[in-house]
């Protein structure tokens, strides 16, 4: 069982808008243990407020699998934020 | 029944060559192939395009188009699918997504390929930004589904 007072490092990605909003396309962040998407975003919406306003346009990824913002965090996972999909 | 290995399943950076792909997924067991060739259209909601760009989560799109690929053979009776996009700077004109799919009857290659292209603008992450005489923008896009918080297995590190 971790610690509480550990904590995880992970890698964050950002695409489309939200990369051009922060102004980078990948970070590394550490986080408390028991973090979830949901605070992860929250940290990057108070460091860039233009963020949130996409918070309920967005999905989220971990480890390249679509995730529940809900889902907590482990060290090394990989975790994206995903504008709407427009391929094709 | 070929096996899902001999598709072809990729994300290029360069034009696509349609020609090599509706000749890699031909055999001579198949009567058909149904092809959709997505490609830039010259304008977006009456504004004249210049060009677009395309940028993808590449690791997680490859693997979201191999696993509709994958899912082609699971639901219809096809022999072969190529499924191709293309990212980078697109002019007018120019190919960016190409599906051909090749099966004994038509049905099913008709059935494979309208499913391959729905769900590929529906759920695999790539970004499309349209550039205008007086500015960019974003594409409308469509937000993928998501598992629910109780059905979601964490994937493995």
């Amino acid at each position: 069982m971790p610690s509480v007072s550990q904590s995880v490092r992970v890698k964050v990605l950002f695409f489309g808008r939200l990369k051009e909003i922060a102004g980078l396309t990948q970070d590394s962040i550490d986080l408390p243990a028991e973090a979830d998407i949901e605070s992860l975003f929250a940290h990057y919406a108070n460091r860039y407020p233009q963020l949130r306003q996409y918070r309920s346009s967005l999905v989220a990824s971990c480890n390249q699998e679509f995730t529940p913002w809900t889902t907590v965090l482990h060290a090394d996972d990989e975790v994206a934020f995903l504008p709407p999909v427009s391929g094709g | 029944m070929a096996t899902p290995s001999s598709d072809i399943t990729k994300l290029v950076h360069e034009p696509i060559d349609p020609v090599a792909l509706a000749a890699h997924v031909r055999g001579n067991a198949d009567g058909a192939i149904v092809i959709f060739d997505g490609f830039v259209r010259d304008r977006s909601k009456n504004r004249r395009t210049l060009y677009l760009e395309y940028e993808a989560y590449e690791p997680m799109a490859l693997a979201k188009i191999q696993e509709i690929a994958a899912h082609l053979h699971n639901q219809f009776s096809i022999h072969r699918v190529a499924m191709v996009h293309r990212l980078g700077r697109l002019e007018i004109g120019e190919t960016s997504v190409y599906i051909a799919v090749s099966a004994p009857h038509r049905a099913a290659a008709f059935d494979a390929c309208r499913y391959a292209i729905d769900t590929l603008k529906r759920t695999v992450p790539i970004w499309k930004k349209e550039y205008f005489e007086d500015g960019s923008v974003w594409a409308d896009g469509e937000l993928p589904p998501v598992p629910s918080a109780t059905s979601a297995v964490k994937p493995a590190s």
